[in-house]
Parts: C-alpha cells; sequence; structure tokens
C-alpha cells in the first residue's frame, strides 16, 4: 500500500480498487485503534489520510462501475460491487471518528486502553534489538506474520513512521514495530525481536528436513 | 472488569470478527456466512442499546462524570457503524449480487487471505482443539468459521476440537496460506 508505487486511480481496474479499499478497511481500524492506545497524533494523522483516500478510491469506483454498465444485469451486478465499496468507505469513517477522540485528553478517555489489551487480538509494541537477528531482515524474509501471528501495522524507524509496511521494508535495529494479534504470538515476537530467541528462517527449517 | 467495559469489548472484538466473516461470505459468495454477519448485526444493536442505557443511568448517578461517559458513547457508536458497515457487505451476498468474478478475484489478491480447507485423516490438526494448535501464533492464520457436517460453527473457540471432514475457513497472511493449507491435508507434519 506504499503510496510511490500505486498508480493513478483512473489507471485501476474495478478489481483493483476494489482490493485496495478492502486493504485499507482492514487496517485502518487496527491503526485508528493503536493511535488511541500510543495517544499518536502521527497515526491519527496517517487514518485521516488514509480515509481521504478511501474518498477517492470510492468516486473512482462509481465512474468505473457507471461507464461499464451496458446492460440491465450488467447494472445489477456492479450496484454489489458499489454497495461494498460504500461499506468499506464507511469503515474508514468510523475509523475517523475513533481517532476524533484523541481530541479528549487520555485521562478523560476511560476503558479505552482496557479495551484494547483485553480484546481477542490485541495491539503492543516491540523494539527491535541489535541482538536480533530480525535485524537487517525484510519483512517478507522473516515472514514475521506467518511465523509468529502478529501484524505489523506500523514501524517507526530512524526516517519516521511507515504505516502499513509493504513486505519489501527492512526491520533495523532500533525499530519499534506496531503489531496486532494474540497475546501469545506477541510475546514469541518480543523473544525474536530482543535477541533472547534466534529467528527460525525458513531455509533453516528446510534445510533440517534435508538431514 | 465493569459491566458496560465487558459490554465494550464485545462490541469491538465482534465488529472486528463480522468483517471477516462478510468479506469470507463474499470470497465464496456463501449466504450461510452472510446470514451469521446479519444475525451478528441484530445481537449488535441490542447491545448498543444496552450500552446506551447503562451509560444514561451511570451519567444520573455521577453527573461530573458526563464528560468521560460521553467518549464511550463515541466509541461505541463508531464501532456500531463498523458492524453495520459488515452487515451491508455481507448484505450484497444476501441479495444475490455477490456473484460477480471480480468481487471474489479482489479479495484473492487482498494483503489478507482468506482459505478454505478440509480436515483430512492424516492431518495433525485432527482432534487436536484450537487451543492447544494456538494456529493464530503460529503461523498467524484465524479460524473464522468451521463447518461441520451441515452446520457452522461460528467463532470457535479455545476448547474445540477439529475433526475429520471439518471445513475451515481462516484467515491470515498470504506466505502462510500453503503452510495452513498442508497442515490441513496432512502434508505438512511440522507444527
Amino acid at each position: 500500500m506504499a503510496d510511490e508505487d500505486r498508480p493513478d486511480l483512473d489507471d485501476m481496474t474495478v478489481q483493483e480498487l476494489l482490493t485496495e479499499m478492502k486493504d485499507i478497511s482492514e487496517v485502518i481500524v487496527d491503526l485508528a485503534y493503536a493511535s488511541l492506545m500510543y495517544n499518536s497524533r502521527a497515526m491519527a494523522s496517517k487514518v485521516n489520510e488514509l480515509e481521504d483516500e478511501m474518498d477517492e478510491l470510492k468516486y473512482a469506483m462509481r465512474v468505473k462501475a457507471l461507464l461499464a454498465a451496458r446492460t440491465k444485469e450488467d447494472a445489477r451486478e456492479l450496484s454489489g460491487i458499489l454497495q461494498i465499496a460504500s461499506a468499506a468507505d464507511r469503515i474508514s469513517h468510523a475509523a475517523g471518528e475513533i481517532v476524533d477522540l484523541l481530541d479528549v485528553p487520555p485521562e478523560k478517555r476511560p476503558f479505552i486502553t482496557n479495551l484494547i489489551n483485553e480484546s481477542d487480538e490485541k495491539i503492543r509494541m516491540v523494539r527491535v534489538s541489535p541482538k536480533s537477528d530480525m535485524a537487517g531482515n525484510t519483512i517478507e524474509k522473516l515472514g514475521v506474520e506467518a511465523n509468529t501471528g502478529m501484524k505489523i501495522i506500523a514501524m517507526k524507524n530512524r526516517y519516521g513512521w511507515i504505516y502499513d509496511p509493504d513486505d519489501d521494508v527492512k526491520i533495523r535495529a532500533g525499530d519499534d514495530l506496531i503489531v496486532r494479534g494474540t497475546e501469545d504470538g506477541g510475546n514469541r515476537l518480543n523473544d525474536f525481536a530482543s535477541g533472547r530467541i534466534p529467528w527460525e528462517f525458513d531455509e533453516e527449517r528446510e534445510a533440517e528436513e534435508d538431514e | 472488569m465493569n459491566r458496560i467495559e465487558s459490554m465494550l469489548l464485545e462490541l469491538k472484538d465482534t465488529s472486528e470478527y463480522m468483517i471477516d466473516l462478510a468479506y469470507s461470505s463474499l470470497l465464496y459468495n456463501n449466504t450461510d456466512l452472510a446470514e451469521e454477519v446479519e444475525f451478528l448485526e441484530r445481537k449488535m444493536d441490542d447491545l448498543s442499546d444496552d450500552i446506551q442505557e447503562a451509560i444514561v443511568n451511570l451519567g444520573k448517578q455521577q453527573p461530573e462524570e458526563i464528560a468521560r461517559f460521553s467518549v464511550i458513547l463515541r466509541l461505541q457508536m463508531a464501532i456500531e457503524d463498523i458492524a453495520n458497515a459488515a452487515a451491508s457487505i455481507a448484505d450484497v451476498v444476501l441479495r444475490g449480487l455477490g456473484n460477480h468474478p471480480v468481487i471474489q478475484m479482489s479479495i484473492q489478491e487482498s494483503e489478507v487471505t482468506i482459505e478454505r480447507t478440509v480436515i483430512q485423516p492424516g492431518s495433525v490438526l485432527r482432534d487436536r482443539s484450537l487451543g492447544e494448535l494456538r494456529l493464530g501464533s503460529h503461523c498467524g492464520m484465524y479460524v473464522i468459521a468451521i463447518k461441520r457436517g451441515d452446520n457452522f460453527i461460528y467463532r470457535p473457540g479455545r476448547d474445540e476440537v477439529l475433526r475429520e471432514g471439518d471445513v475451515l475457513i481462516a484467515k491470515g497472511p498470504d506466505d502462510a496460506a500453503d503452510y495452513f493449507i498442508g497442515l490441513a491435508d496432512g502434508s505438512e507434519t511440522d507444527i
């Protein structure tokens, strides 16, 4: 979802627009809760940015759908797609409402941190230690989510924040990862990130099988 | 945890589950899954009413705390919006508008994959509980629903034991999909 490699909206197909909208609808809610949890304006403004982007995607989708409808059956089917697009857009606005709560000082926002801590899937922050062999590897090479169940929703490195980082982003020592997943998955990731236990690279797993 | 807090937690977790289930219903154009989303939506309405009523009562008892309570109401309404949006996605399936191939393809191309797989006789998942397997922490795949015989088990809990022939619908990262499918069909035994 990196901005630089997104094609012009006009060049995107209905399918590509819908995929993008689905992806945003899933990450934006996590980001919204994380921004409340860490009282982060920066994260909240990313939520607002994604909310605006969702609007643009929705309008681009409407134009595409209207142009594509030739028959009544086309129109019927496309109306279903437009309904999904509107729903994804509504989710992004709800995320926007959630980050609006940042205007209220933290002591006047009861429950919220607790609420996020008690959820089925929790949000937490882990720091990558220089001792961790995660450092220097891309998210893809590590397969962070496939190995720990923890999805990286945002990360802070020496250049600043990256939200919903792409797979080719490299993790470095000192990076803070905001992740979402189960409690034991989070503990495992923390063990890897602190260097307490070595990362299990897939190659190693395959090599063991060969022995 | 007090009562309002636990109701709010239920509201939040259910809203997130509804999104997963709604996208799953689209991917498989499956009315059972879509109907469950609709059912949950009605439950969410009731739960929202209960939360609002509890907040109003609390506000009467502690008028000086009203500003704090109003924050909870705003959060509750945002979460209810998310649940309504999920129901609106499932509604596409229930109206019979979910069979456009673009819909299925757009979900398949998404960052979060949804997979459907059957527990084979030789599977390491067979006769083990979800709590024991901890698939979510292990490989990032969360079981959204299980189809056993003609019935669906929604939001299966830790105690749910997987049986041969169970159809699992799970979501997770793309690069865990093959491994997860392997675990279910018996070709992958390393867990």
